[in-house]
Formats: structure tokens, C-alpha cells, sequence
């Protein structure tokens, strides 16, 4: 790691810890001193290192770990207590939780030219899908989260569901969460939808009522008579979760479905692996046995299993002609991720940087995915269990499928990377709470910025230069560790010893050519301007460079 | 050697669609004899009817049905049938889609499925069953398969003893390329007058009107003589002491020495370096510094003072008399066996194993083929290297035991990374005539087309793969595609271009008199026969075809480039950078330095700072460590010296040259080739843009001239077929297509749940005897 020698001084400027670092030795390539912007919603955790005995340099100071793969460690001088104050200063404010201290998101007054909470309206985006229709109904049974508190308020439900069944049913999965529609196939008209595990339990119990749910599902799908079960868990999890009251749907009780286990580890085992990852790429990357070391992380063997189990679900939708059911436990982990990404696939909407503003704030958001709790916003307790990092390897798949199809995107791995650093720095609201719920009460909405607000105002950062709209085609990636990649630029971007190709030269060669031919149509236009004013009627000259290549091409 | 075990079915669908009902089949049996399209000089040596080629491996309704057979040039499996679930060929004009070249086989395996037999065939060796099955494996990663099932069994089991015969011939000159060579003399002493087409230089790739540049062959001095004036060496001379072969038989008739030398001391001193491979000059440096090369002193007595006098002698030519670095290769870099054994280990890990058995230990397995770690050694020593010659500005001389593989290698790399006309196609062409073809690298050894396989080791590939990292990191550096690499790779197994046939100049002329003599073929002048040259891409492929070997991020150097919103034509000059590798300010912003970028560079991060100070230490890796961090905080001058990354991260797998074979590895209308579609596009509306902005004004239009008007690139804009989108043929094999490729599984179109159901799974080999 670096080793830089100078004064340390330390702002707190809005949501941002700022170091400064003064150079004894300025470094040739610094004409000023470093500055250093850490959000204080990415510390994780604020250690001292050495106390007043410790001998050698460097031995005594602050370390500082933060949650997206850095680590910061700040060697202070013994003499006064400036180390004291400095970390009662930063634990205060970066874990404001810890003491009775609001997150940033409210404190936040930045105004931006657009409401990014405005850009999820649950009503439109199922009226997109051409929702309701003869088979499924909007239902408010949840407007006052009810039924379901970790729901939002509006659901889609088979048509030939009453609310009461919905209720019963909802007796019958964890925490409620019933079956309900996250995605409907424009043409053949199967869907797609999620929930959590059945209450089976050690003795196996039966639920008509969620029988009889499950198999209405299956007939608004006349094409196959069977309805497609996948649970997102190993099989042994699945059956593991019996003893504390889950489950699945076994054969005999759900005569018309097939299940399928998809394999997919539960959020410890994430977490240790992308704790694997950091070690590989911190504080040295390991050189000598790269592919072995990152083998050894299984964090990609992580990302092909999802990714497997989610072109399985896109596959069954779309060429199986099925209806399919996602759950894994409670359905707001692995069950966003497959059916998050399996729309991706599908829909080639979400592909666009308001459709995968909307597909977060719907699979993830408003589904309840436990971003306080996976996160720990705010929070000191950095060893908390339920931390794991499974937005992120969502994000990581999406990246996958970004590098395998270089223009079905219209956001660019910037837009990524920027969504994952608001992830954590509660700048914004977008990411706070765990659920609807929780986020109406503290009325989230009103009371800070949405991050889409950040980058609907500046879209242009965010765009794919190479995007090509294509309407109705499914993308299937390649699951294999032969394509699968470390994604470098997010991971080890804090790393200056990895050189990484910024920005994409490839990008950059093509923004060029763009300017080019603006160039060259300007001037040609100019050069008909002055040599033919007879051509310089409307319908001959022409105004947009679409307009100019037939034009153009009539000299030939 | 090779895994013969059955499929395993798994998880993945391929997303082509069901296979048509055909009508124009149905609709008139046409019986059509099936005749193969042979070359001059081609005979079929035997050939068998009613074969099925295999399509997939668990299914055979896609199979298609036609007639096999083997010539002296290559086997062919002649079809009426269309080939199904494909969308697009690259088509190679000396081989049809269903043909493999004689020297391309690596091994043959025929298989009796009723007796449970198996035995790989060597030459003249007999066959005690009648074969159901032919299984081909190819040197270019392709594995094909044909089934006997209703052909006559005596003709089944001929053509494969033919097959195993023709494709390991004992002597040189039963090489097609003779036969073919010898043929278009007869030909054309038949005709006027007498120089056969073909022969020569060839000429560049030869599109977009007026490009084709002639590739040096660096057979004449001439040749060599403008090399060194390109270069500006001062203090280096060609010298003829080799003409008519006379000094070494492994060295070309003109190489350049430094001008100290006399061509008296020279001849004494060859004779005591291995091959007679005295020093000889690659490369010079505008500082002045030079790049040679040469074998080792084999005499010891002599060894101090000779190596003396030619260091004295590289120092004396060198416009500073800057020391002399020496690079032992052969004690820093691995040697061709372990290059070869890494290579086999590769190709097993990417074509012969199962694909899904091979998921789970990829990234380990991949690693311990070290073909990886062998790429990056090369691009490492090289780029080392490059900091000798650039920033220490000392003349390096390359030590190899024969100075013909390592030194290949290496030699090329450093002038790819040092000076950008060997960047472009016609430099690079000439580069690999110089320190390839002219130096000696045993190109019949190596590709093994004799199949004595213990001289084979493929050190051209591993160039070409360590120039494709170049390419990968510095995309707009470079004039030619991968797409040229591969092709490029694929003909060195067509055993028809002189370039890739023998073991040095010398063996050429020895052997094509030897046989000019034998066939009574007169060649006047000429020092041996003209074989083809692989330059000349007109033989393999169409101009259309040819366009995919531009890469359209190229910034050549008299290409406009933007700056600053103005467009500005290229020069060479330090100041003068593209603005291709920074100028997007980095949006990494949060958490990095600060809202003003404090590095408005390449590749800006935090700390972006000398770790250390730069200490008195003179250590050659510190001082190397220190220029390599140097150049990578500037902008990279892209007509200037291009550096490797090269961590463990940066160094990957050449995907389209080792996947573009295996079904379940390709990306269907996805892969990197979507993005240099919709580049190539917009390059060639540019182009059409600049030529408008250059046609005289007022003057009429003028008539459509379609050689004027062929676009450099092979994706047009404004084409009949420009839907916006991507191609439904593109994948991340394109140009070539795995289809007809034996794989594990079904390349079907099929949803995966008919696909767990499993079709019918072929004839499983693995349990079969061995027949000896």
C-alpha cells in the first residue's frame, strides 16, 4: 500500500469525513495537497491501532474500514490527544444511530433540476404490462401493510383471488408473503412470482387455501399445465428449514407444480466470500496465483449460480411457455436477485436507465430487500450477522451481463459503480430502511433526496455510447466461469498499484468518431449552404445528422 | 490423451431455433452429384458416400448426409445439405466450411461402436475393424465427427487409412504446396510467359482502393537497406556474406551488422557461434540504440574475445557508444517444451474436456496450464526491454543457445511495443518476415506439418497471443483486428503458403530445387520456387471478407482525430496526443481526490503518488519500476511506445482464438464483436462523410466507382439490411462459427426442460477397447 508522509487534518463537511493530507515529500505528480472524500456512510468500522507505548513507525494511529473494499489507515504522532478526539468525532457522526443522531439523507438540502422519486410509480409500471387484465387484479388489501408489513401497498393477484384467500394464504408462507406478480410476459402471457417458503414445518403440514392459490396461478396459463416451482436455495437449506417452520412445496401436496432447488447460498456465505475477495485485493493483490486465489473466493462460482438460476427462470418464462413461482426463506434475498435479474433478461425496458431505476425501486425496494439491516446504515455494529452484500452481487451480475452484450444497456458501468457508492453513503433516501412500511412512516420520500434525482440530472455521465435499442429481445448471458469476471474497476479501483483503463479507451474512441462526424456534417452542410442556395430549401437541407447520411449518400 | 467421455447433461440453453422443416428439400429431389472443388495439383485420393457428419453429440437430427473424401491437400465432406442453425460463414476461398486441411489434423480416431473398438491411427498403419465412426481432432481446436452407419464399410475403413496416410507424410515435398507450386508452373510455362500468380510479396490486405501496400519479404538487400534507412540507424550496414547460403544455412542471405565489422572478420568469427548465427541487427531506436540478436559463441576459447569485438563494435555504432545490455533468453524465459506442454494442457482444458466438468476448477485449471504465466513472462522480459533501449538508451542484444524461437518472440514484441509501424498490417507483416520467416524460426518443426511431433511447440501462437494483450489494453494502437490474429494463426496449418513451410530461406531453395529438378519444372533466375505468400490475403479470402481484418478503433497516423471539439489530423510528434486514452474525466468521484481532478490522466486514482521516494538505489528493476509508472501517468501517445499492464488481472485468455470452436462458450448476438459492429458504422459513415467533404464543390457527382467507394469496414452504414440492432449472426465466435463442431451437448435450440429430458445421447466411446 502507499505510504504517504504529511499532516492530517480532517473536515466533516456534509455527509463526508474530508482528509486532508499536507506532503512533508510532495509527490511529483500532486501539485496540491490530497484530499480525501470518504462518505461517513461507508465506514464500517473505526479502530485505534497502537496506544502511547508503541515503538516504530507507523504503529500508532487509525485505521479505518469502509464498506466498499477500502481500508484507510492514518499513522498519527503520540504527542497530544489529537487521535482522541478524532475518533470520538468520526464514530459519532458515522454511526449516527448508535447516538441518537439523524442520518444525512435528512439533513441533506441538495435541490436537483428532477424528483427521482417520481420515477417509480407502482400503478404505471404495471399498466406498462399491460396490467390488470382478465387474469390479474390490482389489489389495496395492503395499503395499510396489513396483510404484509414488509409488502408494499399495491399488489397484483390472480383475478380469481379474493382478498380473503390472499389472507389465508398469507397464513400459510413466511412473514407472509404471499405469492404475487412481479412480471408478466407480453406475449404468452406467463409470469412471474415471488413470495417466500410455504409453512411446512417438521410434520409436513398441508394448506388447501395455498394449494388452491397456486394452482388458480397456474391456470391463467393455458399453454402448460404445469406450474414451474424454483426455489432459489440448495435443496438441503430448503429441507434444513423445516425444523424452524419452512420448507417447500412437496410433490404430493402440490400435485401440478415442479420444483426445482437452484442452489444459491444464503447471505453468510456471501458475505465470507466477498470478505475472501477483499483479502486477495488487500492490501496486496495477490500476484503470483491471481486465478487460483480468486477461484479460492468462490465469489464468482456465487455470481454463475445466480446468474444460472436466473436465465432458468427467464428460459422457463419465455421458451418453456410456464408460469413460474420464486421463493427462497423469506423472499427478499436470492427471490429479488433471480427475479430482478430474470426481468432483465426478459424485458428489455429495465435495460434502460429508468427502467432499471424502476426494476430497483420495484424487485428491490419496495419488496422490502433489508437494506438497513444488509447494509447497517448508520450502524456501528459492523460484525452484525445480517450484513451481506447481496445488492451488490446483484449489481455485480448485471455488470456480467453488461460486459457479455456491450450494447443492450443504456447505462454505462459509471452508472453501476455510482448506484453501489450511494448504496452506502446515506446521502439519499433511496437506499434507507428495510421496507415500504418503514420508509412511509419515516416519510422517506418527502423528507430527503432520491439518488435517481443525482442521476437523472446528469444522465449523459451515465450513458453506454454503444447502446442499441431492441425492443422485445430476451438476453440470455453465458453463466460460465470461462466469460465470468472480477469486476476490477469496481473492486479493486481503490488499489493505485492496478492500473485500470480510464476511462474505457474503446468508449472513448467511439465519442470521438461522434464528434467527427458532427464535424464533418456541420461542415458539409455549411459547404452546401454556400455552394448551391438553391439547395438550401427546407426539404433538401438537412437539420439532424439522421437526416444527412441518405442525403448525403445521393453523391454516390 | 483425449477425454472420450459421454455428455453429462446440464443447465443451459441454446438459444437457436428448432431446427426447419425444410420445403425446398421436400418441395424436388434433385440428385445432384456431389464433386469436390479441388486446386491445381489436388487429387482426391479417396473418398466414400452416404456419411453422416455429426452436428450435435446428443442428437442426430441435425446431421447431415453427403460424401467424404481425402485428397492430397485436405479432407472434405461435400453436402447438399445446408448447414442448419447457422447464420453466417466466414469463407475461406481454399477450403469449404466442411474441410480441414491435411496439416491441420493432429489426430485421427476411428471408432467401431459394435465391437467396442476404438484405435488412433498413425501412418501406414492397418485397421483390423471397419470403422462406424471417423473422430478428427485439429490443430485449430476444432473436433469433427463422422458417423459410417450407411456407407459401405471396405470404403469407410479406406478413406481413413488414406486419411491417416496423406496427413503425416514422411518427406517434405509431398507437402501440397509443392504439388500445387508445381502445377501452376507447368501452367503458366505453358502459357506465355513464366512467373506463376501468387508468388511474391503479396500484397497487403488490399481494400478501401489504393492501400495495398507491398509487405517487404526481406529477401534482397533492398529490403533490408530501407529497413535500416526507415529507422535512421547510423553505424549498421547491410552485408552479402551470406549470399547463395554460403556462412549458414539458417540464416537469410542479407542481414545487417555493424559497420565496424569487416565482412573478413565476420566470416571468421561465424564459425564459432551455434548455426553459424553471428549477431545480427532487428531494430534501431531514434536514440540510436539497437535491438540484435544472435546465437551463443559455441567455442570456448573464443568466446571472450569475440564477444568482445562485437560489443566493441554494437557500442561503436551507436551514436552515444552506449554500453551493451545482454539478455541471456534461454536462462529467463520458459523454453519451447514448456511452452508446448503448456499449450496441450490449454487445449485440453478448452475443447477436449467436458465443458461443465471443467466449470468448477476453471480459474485454477486455467492457471495451471501456465499458458497465462508464459504470455505474461514474454510481454514482462519485453517490455523490460523496451526500457533498455528507450529510457537507458542501451543497445540490447538477445542470447538464445540457436537464437530461432525465444528470440522470435521477444525480438518482434519490443519493435510492437517501440514503434508503431509494426501496428499497422503491412509493418506487422513485415515484422514477422523479419524476425520470423528471414531469421529462421523453424516453422516446420514447430507447426510439426511432418508430425514429428517432438520439435513441435507452438512459440508463433504464443506471439500472436501476447500481441493480442497489446491489442486488448491499447485497442486504438493497432491498424488490424483479432479477427487478423486468428486468421493469421489458422494459416500457418494450410500447408500451402511458402511463409509457414520450412525450417528456414535456405530450406526452401534446397528443397524446391531439389524438386524443381525432379518435376523438370525450369526456373530460369529464380532461387527456388515461388510458393504462395501468405500476404497475399486475396487467396484465402474475399475483399469483403478481408475488411474484417481493420480494427475500426484504430487512430492511424494520418487519421483525423478530435481535440478540444476541433478536428485535427494526426501527427507524430510528443505533444500531440490522442485524446483517446484520457480527457473523460473520471466519475469515480466519490471518495477520490477531490471535485477537481488533481490528475486529469490516464487511469487517475487516489493516491496516485510515488509510493517512495526515488532512492540513489540504481537498481535495474527499480529503475525499470519507476519508468513503466512513469509512462503509465501520461497519456499513452499511441504513434509512440505502447506498455503492457501486466498483473495477474490484466493477462487473459484469448477467447475468441481458443473459445470460438466450442458451442457452449459462445455468446449468442453478444461478445465485444457487437460493440465493434456499431463502431464500425459510424467509421464508415465518417468516411463516407470525408469523402463527400473532399469532392470537388460544384462538380457533378461523380459516377459510382465501387472500388473508390469499398468502405475499409465490413459492417456498413445505410446497408439494405441497417435495422438498427444487432445482427442476428453475430456472436462472440464471429467470424467463425462453432456450429458442426463435435460437442458434449446439443447445440439445440431447445428449452432446457426437453433438454434435461435428453435426446438421444450418442454412442458413448469411453467404455470401448483400445484395439492395441
Amino acid at each position: 500500500m502507499s505510504l504517504l508522509r504529511g499532516l492530517l487534518g480532517m473536515e466533516l463537511i456534509g455527509i463526508s469525513v474530508r482528509l486532508f493530507l499536507d506532503f512533508q515529500e510532495k509527490p511529483a505528480s500532486l501539485d496540491s495537497a490530497l484530499i480525501l472524500d470518504v462518505p461517513l456512510g461507508v465506514i464500517s468500522r473505526i479502530e485505534k491501532m497502537g496506544g502511547a507505548t508503541s515503538r516504530g513507525e507507523n504503529s500508532y494511529g487509525l485505521d479505518i474500514t469502509c464498506k466498499d473494499m477500502r481500508n484507510l489507515r492514518f499513522a498519527l504522532k503520540q504527542e497530544g490527544h489529537s487521535r482522541r478526539d478524532m475518533f470520538e468525532i468520526l464514530t459519532r457522526y458515522a454511526f449516527p444511530l448508535a447516538h441518537s443522531l439523524p442520518i444525512f439523507a435528512f439533513l441533506n438540502e441538495e435541490k436537483f433540476d428532477v424528483d427521482g422519486w417520481m420515477v417509480y410509480n407502482p400503478v404505471e409500471e404495471y399498466r406498462r404490462q399491460g396490467l390488470p387484465n382478465h387474469h390479474w387484479r390490482i389489489t389495496f388489501i395492503n395499503k395499510c401493510y396489513e396483510l404484509c408489513d414488509t409488502y408494499p401497498a399495491l399488489l397484483v393477484v390472480p383475478y380469481r383471488a379474493s382478498d380473503d384467500d390472499l389472507r389465508r394464504v398469507a397464513a400459510f408462507r413466511s412473514r407472509n408473503r404471499i405469492p404475487v406478480l412481479s412480471w408478466i410476459h407480453p406475449e404468452n402471457k406467463t409470469v412471474i412470482m415471488r413470495c417466500s417458503q410455504p409453512l411446512v414445518g417438521m410434520s409436513g403440514k398441508r394448506n388447501k387455501d395455498d394449494e388452491k392459490y397456486l394452482d388458480v396461478i397456474r391456470e391463467t396459463n393455458r399453454q402448460i399445465n404445469k406450474l414451474t416451482i424454483y426455489d432459489a436455495r440448495p435443496n438441503v437449506n430448503a429441507v434444513a428449514n423445516k425444523a424452524t417452520g419452512g420448507g417447500y412445496e412437496s410433490d404430493d401436496a402440490y400435485h401440478n407444480a415442479e420444483l426445482f432447488f437452484l442452489d444459491i447460498h444464503n447471505i453468510h456465505v456471501m458475505r465470507e466470500s466477498l470478505k475472501k475477495v477483499k483479502d486477495i485485493v488487500y492490501p496486496n493483490v495477490e500476484e503470483s496465483h491471481w486465478l487460483s486465489s480468486l477461484e479460492s473466493t468462490h465469489w464468482l462460482e456465487h455470481i454463475k449460480l445466480v446468474l444460472t438460476g436466473a436465465i432458468q427462470v427467464a428460459d422457463r418464462v419465455s421458451s418453456g411457455k410456464s408460469s413460474v413461482v420464486v421463493h427462497c426463506s423469506d423472499g427478499w434475498d436470492r427471490t429479488a436477485q433471480l427475479t430482478s435479474l430474470a426481468m432483465l433478461m426478459l424485458d428489455s425496458y429495465y435495460r434502460s436507465i429508468e427502467g432499471f431505476e424502476i426494476l430497483v425501486q420495484k424487485e428491490w425496494i419496495s419488496f422490502g430487500h433489508k437494506f438497513a439491516s444488509r447494509i447497517g446504515h448508520g450502524d456501528k455494529n459492523h460484525a452484525d450477522a445480517d450484513r451481506s452484500p447481496i445488492f451488490l452481487q446483484f449489481v455485480d451480475c448485471v455488470w456480467q451481463m453488461s460486459k457479455q452484450f456491450p450494447t443492450a444497456f443504456e447505462f454505462n458501468e459509471r452508472f453501476l459503480i455510482i448506484i453501489l457508492d450511494h448504496l452506502y453513503s446515506c446521502r439519499f433516501g433511496t437506499f434507507l430502511y428495510n421496507c415500504e412500511s418503514a420508509r412511509e412512516k419515516q416519510k422517506v420520500t418527502e423528507r430527503t433526496v432520491s439518488l435517481w434525482s443525482l442521476i437523472n440530472s446528469n444522465k449523459d455521465k451515465f450513458k453506454n455510447p454503444f447502446y442499441t435499442k431492441e425492443i422485445n429481445r430476451v438476453l440470455y448471458p453465458v453463466a460460465s466461469m470461462r466469460h465470468l469476471e472480477l469486476w476490477v474497476n469496481y473492486y479493486i479501483r481503490w488499489n493505485p498499484r492496478i492500473k485500470q483503463q480510464q476511462p474505457n479507451p474503446v468508449e472513448q474512441r467511439y465519442m470521438e468518431l461522434l464528434a467527427l462526424r458532427d464535424e464533418y456534417i456541420k461542415r458539409l452542410e455549411e459547404l452546401q449552404l454556400a455552394n448551391s442556395p438553391k439547395l438550401s430549401d427546407p426539404s433538401t437541407s438537412p437539420s439532424s445528422p439522421s437526416q444527412m447520411m441518405p442525403h448525403v449518400q445521393t453523391h454516390f | 490423451m483425449f477425454s472420450l467421455k459421454p455428455p453429462r447433461p446440464t443447465f443451459r440453453s441454446y438459444l437457436l431455433p428448432p431446427p426447419q422443416t425444410d420445403d425446398n428439400i421436400n418441395s424436388e429431389p434433385k440428385i445432384k452429384k456431389l464433386e469436390p472443388v479441388l486446386l491445381p495439383g489436388e487429387i482426391v485420393v479417396n473418398e466414400v458416400n452416404f456419411v453422416r457428419k455429426c452436428i450435435a453429440s446428443d442428437t442426430s437430427q441435425y446431421d447431415l448426409w453427403g460424401k467424404l473424401i481425402c485428397s492430397n491437400f485436405k479432407i472434405s465432406f461435400i453436402t447438399d445439405n445446408p448447414m442448419p442453425l447457422q447464420k453466417f460463414h466466414y469463407r475461406n476461398l481454399l477450403l469449404g466450411e466442411h474441410d480441414v486441411p491435411l496439416t491441420c489434423i493432429e489426430q485421427i480416431v476411428t471408432v467401431n461402436d459394435h465391437k467396442r473398438k476404438q484405435k488412433v491411427l498413425g501412418p501406414n498403419q492397418k485397421l483390423k475393424f471397419n470403422p462406424t465412426e471417423l473422430i478428427i481432432y485439429c490443430k485449430d481446436f476444432r473436433i469433427v465427427r463422422f458417423r459410417f452407419d450407411e456407407s459401405g464399410p471396405e470404403s469407410a475403413k479406406k478413406v481413413c487409412l488414406a486419411i491417416a496416410h496423406y496427413s503425416q507424410p514422411t518427406d517434405l515435398q509431398l507437402l501440397f504446396a509443392f504439388e500445387y507450386v508445381g502445377k501452376k508452373y507447368h501452367n503458366s510455362a505453358s502459357k506465355a510467359n513464366g512467373i506463376p500468380s501468387g508468388g511474391g510479396g503479396g500484397g497487403g490486405i488490399g481494400v478501401g482502393g489504393g492501400s495495398s501496400q507491398k509487405t517487404p519479404l526481406f529477401e534482397t538487400y533492398s529490403d533490408w537497406d530501407r529497413e535500416v534507412k526507415r529507422t535512421g540507424a547510423s553505424g549498421w550496414r547491410v552485408c552479402s556474406i551470406n549470399e547463395g547460403y554460403m556462412i549458414s544455412t539458417c540464416l537469410p542471405e542479407y542481414f545487417v551488422v555493424p559497420s565496424s565489422l569487416a565482412d573478413q572478420d565476420l566470416k571468421i568469427f561465424s564459425h564459432s557461434f551455434v548455426g553459424r548465427r553471428m549477431p545480427f541487427w532487428c531494430w534501431s531506436h531514434s536514440n540510436g540504440s539497437a535491438l540484435v540478436r544472435t546465437a551463443l559463441i559455441k567455442d570456448m576459447l573464443q568466446q571472450r574475445k569475440i564477444d568482445q569485438r562485437i560489443c566493441n563494435a554494437i557500442t561503436k555504432s551507436h551514436p552515444q557508444r552506449s554500453d551493451v545490455y545482454k539478455s541471456d533468453l534461454d536462462k529467463t524465459l520458459p523454453n519451447i517444451q514448456e511452452i508446448q506442454a503448456a499449450f496441450v494442457k490449454l487445449k485440453q482444458l478448452c475443447v477436449n474436456e467436458p465443458f461443465e466438468e471443467t466449470e468448477e476448477k476453471w480459474l485454477s485449471s486455467l492457471e495451471n496450464t501456465r499458458w497465462l504465466e508464459y504470455v505474461r513472462a514474454f510481454l514482462k522480459h519485453s517490455a523490460e526491454l523496451v526500457y533498455m533501449l528507450e529510457s537507458k538508451r542501451l543497445s540490447v542484444v538477445l542470447q538464445e543457445e540457436e537464437g530461432r524461437d525465444l528470440s522470435c518472440i521477444v525480438a518482434s514484441l519490443v519493435q510492437v511495443m517501440l514503434d508503431p509501424y509494426f501496428r499497422t498490417i503491412t509493418g506487422f507483416q513485415s515484422l514477422i518476415q523479419k524476425e520470423w520467416v528471414m531469421a529462421g524460426y523453424p516453422f516446420l518443426d514447430r507447426c510439426n506439418h511432418l508430425k514429428r511431433s517432438e520439435k513441435e511447440a507452438p512459440v508463433f501462437l504464443l506471439f500472436l497471443d501476447a500481441t493480442w494483450q497489446l491489442q486488448e489494453q491499447c485497442p486504438a494502437a493497432f491498424e488490424f483486428s483479432e479477427t487478423y490474429l486468428a486468421v493469421l494463426h489458422d494459416s500457418t496449418r494450410v500447408a500451402l503458403f511458402g511463409t509457414f513451410l520450412f525450417n528456414s530461406p535456405h530450406q526452401r531453395v534446397q528443397q524446391s530445387s531439389e524438386f524443381a529438378i525432379s518435376k523438370n519444372i525450369q526456373l530460369g533466375d529464380e532461387k527456388g520456387l515461388k510458393f504462395p505468400s501468405v500476404w497475399d490475403w486475396s487467396l484465402q479470402f474475399t475483399a469483403k471478407d478481408r475488411t474484417l481484418f481493420h480494427n475500426p478503433f484504430y487512430i492511424g497516423k494520418s487519421m483525423p482525430c478530435v481535440q478540444n471539439g476541433s478536428v485535427k489530423s494526426f501527427k507524430r510528434t510528443k505533444k500531440s496526443y490522442s485524446s483517446t486514452l484520457r480527457g473523460m474525466p473520471s466519475s469515480l468521484k466519490n471518495g477520490i481526490i477531490s471535485d477537481q481532478e488533481l490528475l486529469p490522466r490516464r487511469n487517475s486514482l487516489i493516491l496516485k503518488v510515488k509510493p517512495d521516494p526515488p532512492e540513489q538505489s540504481d537498481s535495474q528493476d527499480r529503475g525499470a519500476e519507476q519508468y513503466f509508472r512513469e509512462w503509465f501517468s501520461k497519456p499513452a501517445d499511441l504513434h509512440g511506445v505502447i506498455l503492457p499492464l501486466l498483473s495477474g488481472m490484466h493477462i487473459k485468455l484469448w477467447k475468441l482464438c481458443y473459445f470460438r470452436w466450442v458451442p457452449e462458450a459462445q455468446i449468442q448476438r453478444g461478445g465485444f464483436i457487437t460493440a465493434f459492429h456499431k463502431v464500425s458504422l459510424l467509421a464508415d459513415e465518417v468516411d463516407v462523410l470525408s469523402r463527400a467533404l473532399r469532392q470537388p464543390q460544384g462538380s457533378p457527382p461523380e459516377a459510382p466507382c465501387p472500388e473508390l467507394v469499398q468502405s475499409r469496414v465490413y459492417f456498413h452504414a445505410g446497408g439494405p439490411h441497417d435495422a438498427p440492432g444487432t445482427p442476428d449472426f453475430l456472436s462472440s465466435s464471429f467470424p467463425f462459427s462453432p456450429v458442426g463442431n463435435l460437442c458434449r451437448r446439443s447445440i439445440s435450440g431447445t428449452p432446457l426442460g426437453k433438454f434435461l429430458s435428453g435426446a438421444k445421447i450418442w454412442l458413448s466411446t469411453e467404455t470401448l477397447a483400445n484395439e492395441d
